[in-house]
């Protein structure tokens, strides 16, 4: 939700905009005619700002697509016919995106407005991912130009400047943001939006389009040696790279090369040591600006480079010294030496002004006027909370019925039972007292997964998989397994929306209350199912209101859990109980209370279903009315009917 | 007012508001002219978990997060959440800390005795103020969601900040019954 809004304002406006709202303000001051994005933290809300805003500054199309292969592809062709394009993604969504793009960044469109974005956002310390990742390390195989800004203000300019640049060299150009940039709120001033120049008469040459070896070598050539050189002359020339500080004098004769969030940890790190040095803020991180650097390095004799995640600008800051035999003693991250007691920065996890301080102090012995590591040495005995499934959550339930068949099922058939888990909120049943999660990898790994130990051993295989990933990139591993007879167990869980991320449509959302409307057809999934010839049973939430649903769900795991060994099937289990986020602001909340005369205080509620909004007080369990979302199970799963609609 | 830097610590549990207070805030010192600064954690670390936001405003753009040590006000919305943020206080004690009193328990996880509590709170700060922010909040709205609007209410008095200005960042928020709800739970808190 947008506080201040975007397109609201005139010229010289202040706004308080998150990093990724200027970039949707920066795009369209860019006249942009289509953006197309898979939903990921922390890129998320540049989409949905678009899907609220498209059609009254009258852009071309906006969508959520079904992953990022196709998000790009369709904003390529796009680009290709001479559109104003930008695509967005969470950094691994670029991995899903990377083999579309690889022939994309060396096709040339003819057309003149033809412009493409990427909006790539890494997650470092992995506040909201799978896994931590530098997309930048995919600036070297693509050979694209990417920017990367520090704060929402340059968030606005730099993405002006990506289309700018994109224009004028016919490569798409990747915008390059991280958690702390993408999700920072400050003041953002404001230019001019700007109407699109897209023309309905387009050149879609296949010399230029077509990825194939007559014309793909040309391309490369063309690719190589005369765009991305204009490339670089642009690195070397802009303001996006530039020397602060010039003047600056320290007696270590010591100067700094950074880009991004890490820029403003270096202002403060600096301000605190009372230091001053001077520094070479990149924003164009590809390609680096080489002359540039050199004469940066040729009036030091100490440099310190600092980013997160990965070497990648200090690798190159290596090469670039040792290309014009410069003496300069380069520090940093050592990345040669896989050491961690050689860096001086870690390659794991976000930076902060403390980490890159205490660097600094260990590079020039300074004395800080506060003692850092003392504070650091300090340590207190912290609370463990780990994130939860939200009171009223589907999963719970289904993660409740599975362990009661997981059990049966075992305890039956003396067999092993492995479980397969997927990116989505269903992977917190990871946790205890579930624990469902022997192996994870990516979007739409686990019904893979579970195959390659079925073909492998006796036991019992389960994927746990959500509608959306389902959608994403688990539909192939499906088929696969169909194809092949493989032994497992596939449960979707399908709440009907991509939940973690915010609950945004897929193509199988019923969008008719939300704001995509009409316009969208749901894909029917049980159909689609049903259409692959595999084993699928259906179960709906509050569909069959004579058995109870928690007992339906456990019978229905374990009855085909039980064919899949006995009789080496695949089964599907289509699990339809929507996220309680979209019910609630739906339908009233009915809550319900507990009758402290009948509750003997078994905790089957609060410690084996472990519902957030029920507690223990005075022996009996106690249900917090303001966090209560009405789904009802508790009622369902009490022993003593102690728990009911009605308040004594 | 001239303010080189002013650095705020929020933590809390996810859902407790932390970001709409850091909006309304954030929103408010702009309008009065400052350079603000803050930083939000979205997606699955919210549910039920630990967060820690900052928010940061003076004379000059700042990073988004500030070094241990150096934090003027530390708010915790819920009352164990503290002890994760003591690093950013000051070691001469001058951080104020703010604390609502509410105390989310986690089965099969013991909370932080008072005694402990107490003893690494005043470790660390001079200027202490406990809120009864939850029974305020329930007071005037019927939810303890509206914990975070007593808060912003309380420490208003410590910030260079006019109550006509936040009271408009307020009313951007809310509208109907619910804004002057709150209203009426900020202004209790205001004048604590």
């Amino acid at each position: 939700m947008s506080y201040d809004k975007i397109i609201e304002g005139k010229p010289g406006d202040i706004k308080f905009f998150l990093g990724n709202e200027a970039i949707v303000r920066g795009a369209i001051e860019s006249g942009i005619d289509i953006y197309t994005y898979y939903p990921g933290t922390p890129s998320s809300e540049v989409g949905e700002s678009f899907m609220d805003i498209y059609k009254e500054v009258r852009m071309k199309w906006v969508e959520s697509s079904i992953n990022e292969k196709v998000a790009i592809e369709v904003a390529g062709a796009a680009y290709a016919r001479g559109a104003t394009a930008m695509v967005g993604m969470k950094n691994v969504g670029l991995n899903v995106a990377s083999d579309p793009l690889f022939a994309l960044a060396t096709t040339r469109p003819k057309n003149k407005n033809s412009a493409l974005v990427i909006l790539v956002a890494d997650d470092p310390q992995q506040h909201s991912s799978a896994v931590e990742m530098d997309s930048r390390n995919y600036l070297k195989l693509f050979k694209i130009p990417a920017l990367e800004p520090s704060n929402p203000q340059e968030c606005l300019e730099f993405t002006k400047e990506a289309f700018k640049i994109s224009r004028k060299l016919k490569l798409p150009v990747i915008l390059r943001t991280v958690t702390m940039v993408s999700h920072a709120r400050s003041n953002v001033i404001i230019g001019e939006l700007k109407q699109s120049k897209i023309e309905e008469d387009f050149d879609l040459s296949k010399e230029v389009n077509v990825a194939l070896r007559i014309y793909f070598l040309d391309m490369k050539e063309n690719h190589i040696y005369n765009r991305m050189k204009h490339a670089l002359e642009i690195s070397e020339n802009s303001t996006l790279n530039r020397v602060e500080n010039e003047d600056a004098i320290n007696e270590f004769k010591l100067g700094i090369i950074t880009s991004g969030v890490s820029y403003s940890y270096v202002l403060e790190a600096l301000d605190f040591l009372e230091l001053n040095t001077p520094l070479l803020k990149i924003g164009m991180i590809n390609p680096l600006p080489v002359k540039k650097i050199t004469n940066f390095l040729k009036r030091c004799d100490q440099i310190f480079v600092v980013e997160e995640n990965d070497a990648f600008l200090e690798t190159q800051v290596l090469a670039i010294a040792q290309m014009n035999r410069l003496k300069v003693r380069i520090h940093g991250k050592d990345p040669f030496s896989y050491s961690k007691e050689n860096s001086l920065l870690p390659f794991v996890g976000e930076l902060n002004p403390t980490l890159v301080s205490l660097a600094l102090i260990k590079i020039t012995n300074l004395k800080p006027k506060v003692d850092l590591n003392q504070i650091i040495k300090r340590k207190y005995n912290i609370m463990e909370r780990k994130p939860i499934l939200c009171a009223g959550c589907p999963h719970r339930t289904t993660g409740y019925a599975l362990q009661k068949a997981v059990k049966k099922i075992k305890l039956n058939s003396e067999r092993n039972v492995y479980f397969y888990q997927d990116i989505g909120c269903y992977t917190l049943l990871a946790f205890p007292p579930f624990s469902f999660a022997n192996v994870k990898y990516c979007m739409g790994s686990s019904i893979a997964l579970a195959q390659g130990v079925a073909q492998t051993s006796e036991s019992l295989n389960i994927a746990i998989i959500g509608d959306g990933t389902f959608f994403h990139s688990g539909i192939p591993a499906l088929l696969n397994g169909i194809y092949n007879k493989t032994p497992i167990l596939v449960l979707i869980l399908d709440n009907g929306w991509i939940g973690m991320t915010g609950q945004q449509p897929h193509p199988g959302s019923d969008t008719r209350y939300y704001k995509e409307g009409n316009l969208k057809k749901a894909i029917d999934l049980e159909e689609f199912l049903r259409g692959t010839g595999v084993n699928v049973t259906v179960i709906k939430h509050n569909e069959n209101k004579d058995e109870e649903y928690t007992s339906q769900l456990r019978n229905l795991i374990y009855e085909k859990g039980c064919d899949v060994l006995e009789n080496k099937s695949l089964h599907v289990i289509l699990i339809k109980d929507e996220c309680i986020q979209k019910t609630v602001k739906r339908q009233p909340i009915i809550i319900r209370y507990v009758d402290p005369e009948l509750c003997n205080n078994c905790g089957i509620c609060y410690s084996q279903f472990l519902c957030p909004a029920i507690d223990e007080r005075d022996n009996s369990a106690f249900i917090d009315s303001n966090s209560c979302l009405g789904c009802g199970i508790c009622e369902e799963i009490c022993p003593n009917n102690a728990i009911n609609k009605e308040e004594d | 007012m001239t303010v080189e830097v002013y650095t705020i610590v929020i933590t809390g549990l996810g859902g407790q508001g932390l970001i709409r207070l850091l909006q309304i805030l954030g929103q408010a010192l702009v309008t009065q002219g400052y350079k603000v600064i803050t930083s939000e954690t979205h997606g699955l670390s919210q549910r039920g978990g630990k967060v820690k936001c900052f928010l940061r405003f003076g004379n000059k753009l700042n990073a988004p997060i500030p070094l241990i040590g150096t934090a003027d006000m530390i708010i915790a919305l819920e009352e164990s959440s503290i002890i994760d943020v003591l690093n950013y206080a000051k070691p001469d004690k001058s951080t104020k800390f703010i604390i609502s009193t509410y105390e989310k328990h986690n089965i099969n996880v013991e909370y932080p005795s008072l005694d402990y509590l107490l003893n690494i709170l005043y470790e660390n700060s001079d200027n202490i103020y406990f809120i009864p922010a939850m029974e305020i909040a329930f007071k005037h709205t019927k939810s303890q969601k509206a914990m975070n609007i007593v808060i912003l209410g309380y420490i208003l008095k410590f910030l260079p900040l006019n109550q006509s200005i936040i009271e408009g960042s307020i009313k951007k928020n809310f509208s109907g019954e619910a804004l002057e709800m709150n209203l009426n739970a900020f202004n209790e808190a205001f004048n604590l």
